[in-house]
């Protein structure tokens, strides 16, 4: 009888245990006050741990460099410090994370979060809080119609990412049936659900299914190979479309794939293979910074950073942060949160990637889509939507 | 009429997950036979034992991609590192963490706690030391459609489990039932006590035990690894998966781990044939309630003494 009731406790117990696992938090300090002059934080909060972390770390290094550049330059009323917040990139690890950084009264704004679900379970408490969150990367649609008062972001939603990659599938690939598949997550149902009936309205044939990340994409691959599609799309993040990948290969399937902004990291190439991975083509609403002439000295001072090449949303964080730090330098040396979080309102900073400025929901004006493809195990950029559909 | 299209293909990859799950379950259910108790860090053995065959592969294969004998001689090496590591965690794993309170007598929830406690240690450990980014193993051989059969085509990579779990399990079944050592396990499976009076020494055979279910788990761990990846938490999602099995098959019941495992496998790739893939696990774990439901000790029974 005990052993029986220990086994019925055993399993919600472990389930428990493992979602404390991921609890873990990392933070780095800045450097401490300078001359009297106050110190305020900027923050990041995304994934730094966790199948996706790769995205985050992109972002992490980039808020990281902009704001060690900012104290340097010397300018500032005040001096800033950096710190981060892990949330894993799921929705339930957003909320710690977020209050983490509200509790910490020097943090003035925060980058991030940087995944969609993780941001629409933040938002709340960073509007309760005034506090400005800037995300570089959280792409769902929905996030700018919930009433969020202090939410912006720097990139376009899904709606223009979605569409214009149907186009392309349409237009370009020139596919008549497409298998789209998103990962159920925030993220990827708001893009798919973007995609499919623009593929619809394309004359395209799309045949649906959500699959919750796994590690065992082999059924799944089957599955599509008996549909005999023209082209496969993924929506959802890197490491899940890397097995897929993986399984479709394996499963013989050997038409275009397709994946979203979540899923163009070079972590991708690593985790499918190169021979699996190469012709891979990606969506993103984001620039290659390490092609960008425009970029290049921010290209070059990351990597003297980090001893790596920016990633995806790396630029994007970076302007980000520039913006807001363009931000708190007119409100003079002792701004408050309000008072940020109103003058972003009216931002107009040129950063790297594009002109920062927002409409009043907070989303940022211009939906420049990029199109990259996997060519001998590197992703690179083929070109804009704008050019490449004619 | 969905079930028949894909059939045999569904069948045939839901084996090839199958016989991984059930080399996991014979961990649990060995574990579970000789103490009553769930090893919840089983499935960090399996973790473990796929970190060791990825180093040691990483160590070995170059860049080109091995063909013939060489692939299987990779394979073998991979599959043996993967046992010893995962044997010898599971042997640290009940020096450590259990032989202590078995020593006090501690409660039955006392073992839980420290089981989950070491599970979660050695998935962070991991996670500090090789980092949190899921590793692709090596290729060790081009995987293609070996030969097809009733129109499925079977690939390489389901041939490899399935030979490699296949001879480990004869191997494993003839151990506990001809083997002086197997005798041992049976005997404190069946009673303790008894078994000691018999001169049976129990913290010997609960150590071997853990080792044999260590092997088997780390080998599975290397096999997964081969053909997903490797990562530190790699061993939860099978771990449960192996467990749920070692219940649907009668938990204590070598054959029984096997029975579920296969069935398992099977039932989760021929439900997503069905219904939208994120119905995958409810479909699997719904069948589970439902056996258990009509027969509450599994398929086989529970008892390892008796049936093995």
């Amino acid at each position: 009888m005990e052993i029986k009731t220990m086994v019925r406790a055993a399993v919600p117990l472990a389930l428990g245990a493992v979602v404390l696992a991921g609890c873990s938090s990392s933070s780095s300090g800045g450097t401490g006050n300078g001359g009297g002059k106050k110190t305020f934080a900027i923050a990041y909060q995304g994934p730094l741990s966790g199948d996706n972390a790769q995205l985050g770390i992109n972002m992490d290094n980039a808020v990281k460099l902009a704001v060690k550049q900012a104290n340097d330059k010397g300018d500032l009323p005040f001096t800033l410090k950096f710190v981060d917040a892990d949330d894993q990139g799921t929705p339930d690890g957003g909320p710690p994370a977020a209050q983490k950084l509200i509790g910490e009264s020097d943090v003035i704004a925060v980058i991030g979060p940087a995944f969609s679900g993780a941001t629409k379970a933040s938002e709340p408490l960073f509007s309760q809080a005034h506090l400005l969150s800037v995300s570089p990367s959280a792409t769902n649609p929905n996030l700018t119609s919930l009433g969020f008062s202090t939410f912006f972001r720097v990139v376009p939603p899904d709606d223009a990412q979605g569409k214009e990659a149907a186009n392309y599938l349409a237009k370009v690939v020139k596919a008549k049936k497409v298998y789209s598949v998103d990962d159920k997550s925030e993220y990827g149902v708001g893009l798919s659900g973007v995609l499919e009936p623009q593929l619809k309205t394309d004359g395209v044939t799309v045949i649906h299914d959500g699959i919750p990340p796994t590690k065992d994409y082999s059924a799944e691959a089957q599955k599509v190979k008996g549909a005999n599609p023209d082209a496969v799309y993924y929506s959802g993040y890197y490491a899940d479309f890397a097995l897929f990948t993986k399984a479709l290969k394996a499963a013989g399937y050997k038409g275009p794939l397709m994946g979203g902004d979540g899923d163009k990291d070079t972590q991708y190439v690593v985790q499918a293979g190169a021979a699996n991975a190469e012709g891979t083509l990606f969506s993103c609403p984001c620039s290659d910074a390490t092609v960008d002439p425009k970029a290049k000295d921010f290209a070059a001072a990351y990597k003297a950073e980090y001893n790596a090449d920016p990633g995806t949303y790396s630029p994007e964080s970076y302007d980000a942060t520039n913006a807001v730090i363009s931000v708190l330098k007119g409100l003079g040396a002792n701004p408050t949160r309000q008072q940020v979080a109103d003058a972003f309102k009216t931002v107009d900073f040129q950063g790297l990637t594009k002109e920062i400025k927002f409409a009043p929901n907070g989303e940022v004006a211009g939906t420049t889509i990029f199109i990259y493809q996997v060519k001998a195990g590197k992703i690179v950029v083929v070109g804009t939507t704008a050019d490449l559909i004619k | 009429m969905c079930l028949t299209h894909n059939f045999w293909q569904l069948t045939i990859s839901g084996l090839s997950d199958g016989f991984l799950y059930a080399l996991i379950a014979l961990g649990y259910t060995l574990v579970y036979g000789v103490l009553q108790l769930i090893n919840f860090a089983h499935s960090e053995v399996f973790m473990a034992g796929g970190f060791g065959g990825l180093f040691a592969i990483q160590a070995v294969v170059g860049d080109k991609t091995p063909h013939g004998i060489t692939s299987v001689m990779f394979v073998l090496l991979g599959v043996v590192v993967g046992a010893i590591v995962g044997g010898a965690v599971a042997f640290v794993l009940e020096r450590v963490a259990y032989r202590p309170l078995r020593r006090r007598h501690a409660p039955k929830l006392a073992f839980l706690i420290s089981a989950i406690g070491a599970s979660l240690f050695l998935v962070n450990i991991a996670g500090k030391e090789f980092g949190r980014q899921a590793i692709p193993m090596p290729d060790l051989y081009t995987n293609g459609t070996v030969f097809s059969i009733f129109g499925a085509d079977v690939q390489t990579n389901y041939v490899v489990v399935a030979i490699a779990a296949a001879v480990m399990l004869v191997f494993l079944d003839r151990l506990v039932a001809k083997t002086r050592l197997g005798q041992g396990i049976r005997a404190v499976a069946q009673d303790a006590d008894t078994a000691s009076l018999m001169g049976v020494n129990i913290d010997r055979v609960i150590s071997q035990t853990f080792v044999i279910g260590g092997l088997l788990g780390g080998a599975a761990g290397f096999l997964f690894g081969l053909v997903f990846n490797v990562q530190n938490n790699m061993g939860f999602i099978p771990g449960v998966k192996a467990f749920t099995a070692a219940v649907l098959g009668g938990i204590g019941n070598i054959r029984g781990a096997v029975l579920g495992g296969l069935l398992l496998g099977v039932v989760e790739n021929l439900g997503v044939s069905c219904v939208e893939s994120a119905w995958r696990d409810v479909i699997a774990f719904g069948i589970l309630v439902l056996v258990l439901l009509f027969r509450p000790t599994g398929l086989l029974g529970e008892r390892l003494g008796r049936s093995a």
